[in-house]
């Protein structure tokens, strides 16, 4: 028997940390449950960014959320990289440690970007094998997130949420249910977007990732870059009904407005907790107003700039 | 082709398609990529599915069209100025061939720009020594000013230990100032460069729309306090100074040294450091440029 979201808490409603807010929450202590950071742009920092972190994690909760485990590349694990996790993870007092079923990079290199694996048996294996060594390190249940993607392979022999349910049986790690990521895939690959939350094993659910996208007229890409749309509270409100409450977080990346805006977005959430209406998601194609101008990069871009007197 | 490919086969033959700076179809074409898993336009199909709406190519191009310009805007985040004094096509020019040369082997976009300021030495056109430093200079000049000041600021720094006051410099009795050794702090930096990019880094930063400076030899003091990285000018001789007790030289053989590298006048070189020597530890102290000293 699995504890609901893997026995981890219900952190409540969450933003990203991202450095244009550093000086409002310093300033302002917002009222928000808790903040994501991304592990990468504090595992080094011997700067401002740590200072702040460490600021912020005294006052909230802090999950780390990692985009270069690359725990779906054929090329090594890299330790030193798991070891640094790890000892932020301590500092910070990580209530969890995500990432994403995904590779970045292979010979040795780093494309930063969160590529999508042949979901098969071969690779299921090979993850779940990557899987186990990863949480022996960290010396916890690893989360993985499911990335929005832009292609599928011939080789694939399974459903996406097949293969997330039975790498987390078989390694006991949890799922990052990011709604926005499945809204954006069942567009870009023709799927059911309902089938896919009703499929994924529920009580594994550790957290649900809230975002905006980019609809480019003929695909979806994962901005990050707006508010919530329509389809993706509904499949926010059909989650929250199948795990009884997970923690969420809103992630914006690009075009970040002012931390109330953020704020205020991610606490829409409420409405669609208590909300027992039944799941409509709407016809994709007027889902939201395509717009095919848009030089959109996918998500994720995560850099902090120097500041200087 | 239907059949499972080995998984690193697939990473392999995607990588080097998606980071074909030509596109997908000439990614898919490529030497490397064939050397994967030969494909062409026709048998793509076979191996990338199409989506209702999508063909393979189409599919591939997300991710190849996201590949450069996801990391260009992250080079450019770490060199702003220098991208004002390009233009940003130019910039994304000169980025392009940078990460097709030196494509990212980190885990980390921090480490993305290590060798950015080499890349612009190496692609500089042959100059003699004597000649005048030029326009690919200022721009070399700007990219080690904007690398230093991302260095600094989120490399080490002292803001957590106590570093040495005004009061700690005025109980050393006057005869043992000869002999101090300074410990610098950890984010100090002396940098010389050849045009006052700094004034031109600030101004950008403001939003100004500067002219481009003449060449003037500048000594600059980088450091950081507070988190926030400062930067201070200093005369030839000040540097001089600065840089010999960096390299762990005694106050007294430090003024020797620097006396020695200025080619003009000693005496006037002299009376300036007994003139200001005090005035200018002070400045320097109050700065936190010092971690601490040991007197002999």
């Amino acid at each position: 028997m699995v504890a609901p979201r893997l026995g981890h808490d219900n952190l409540g409603l969450g933003v990203g940390l991202r450095s244009t807010h550093y000086p409002y929450i310093l300033e302002n202590e917002p009222n928000v449950d808790w903040f994501e950071i991304i592990s990468e742009n504090y595992m080094d920092s011997q700067g401002r960014p740590r200072y702040v972190l460490e600021q912020i994690a005294e006052r909230y909760p802090i999950v780390m959320h990692g985009v270069s485990m690359s725990i779906g590349s054929s090329d090594p694990l890299d330790f030193d990289y798991l070891n640094k996790l790890k000892a932020l993870a301590k500092v910070v007092d990580a209530r969890w440690v995500s990432d994403h079923l995904c590779w970045t990079g292979v010979a040795g290199r780093n494309t930063h970007d969160l590529l999508p694996v042949p979901l098969d048996e071969q690779t299921l294996w090979h993850v779940i094998e990557r899987i186990h060594v990863v949480q022996d390190v960290l010396e916890r249940p690893l989360i993985l997130e499911n990335p929005s993607t832009y292609i599928t392979f011939a080789q694939s022999t399974m459903p996406e949420w097949e293969f997330l349910t039975r790498m987390a049986e078989a390694t006991d790690c949890g799922l990052l249910l990011d709604v926005n990521n499945v809204y954006v895939s069942s567009v870009n690959h023709d799927f059911d977007p309902i089938e896919y939350v009703e499929s994924v094993p529920h009580e594994r659910i550790v957290q649900c990732h809230l975002a905006g996208h980019t609809n480019m007229g003929t695909y979806c890409i994962d901005t990050h870059d707006g508010k919530v749309i329509d389809p993706v509270w509904e499949l926010y409100r059909l989650t929250h009904q199948r795990t009884g409450g997970i923690s969420t977080l809103l992630e914006w990346d690009a075009d970040i407005p002012p931390f109330p805006e953020v704020h205020a977005e991610v606490l829409k959430a409420k409405q669609h907790m208590s909300d027992q209406l039944p799941i409509n998601i709407v016809d994709t194609e007027a889902a939201s107003k395509p717009d095919v101008s848009n030089t959109a990069i996918p998500q994720p871009v995560v850099s902090v700039g120097a500041e200087v007197e | 082709m239907t059949a499972e490919q080995k998984l690193s086969v697939v990473q392999r033959w995607m990588q080097a398609v998606i980071t074909n700076p030509e596109g997908i179809v000439d990614g898919v074409a490529s030497e490397v990529a064939q050397q994967e898993i030969a494909l062409d336009s026709t048998t793509i199909e076979s191996f990338i599915l199409p989506s209702k709406n999508c063909s393979s190519i189409e599919r591939l191009s997300v991710y190849g069209n996201a590949y450069f310009a996801r990391l260009i805007e992250c080079l450019a985040g770490e060199f702003p100025t220098l991208e004002h004094a390009l233009g940003e096509e130019l910039f994304g020019d000169f980025a392009l061939t940078y990460l097709q040369d030196y494509p990212s082997t980190s885990y980390t976009l921090g480490n993305l720009a290590n060798h950015f300021v080499n890349f612009l030495v190496k692609s500089r056109p042959p100059r003699d020594a004597e000649e005048e430093p030029q326009w690919p200079d200022f721009l070399i000049d700007l990219s080690r000013i904007e690398s230093i000041y991302s260095v600094i600021f989120d490399g080490p720094g002292e803001e957590n230990f106590e570093l040495i006051s005004a009061v700690d410099l005025q109980q050393i009795p006057t005869e043992k100032w000869g002999g101090i050794r300074f410990n610098f702090a950890d984010s100090y930096r002396l940098e010389l460069f050849d045009f006052p990019v700094h004034e031109y880094v600030t101004a950008v930063r403001k939003e100004e729309s500067p002219e481009v400076p003449s060449p003037q030899k500048t000594w600059l003091a980088i450091s950081r306090r507070d988190f926030i990285v400062r930067r201070q000018s200093l005369s030839q001789l000040q540097f001089n100074l600065l840089k010999a007790l960096v390299e762990g030289a005694t106050l007294s053989e430090s003024i020797e040294q620097s006396l020695q590298a200025v080619a003009h006048g000693e005496t006037a070189e002299f009376d300036e450091i007994a003139t200001n020597l005090q005035s200018w530890f002070a400045n320097w102290t109050a700065a936190g440029w010092f971690h601490s000293l040991q007197c002999e």
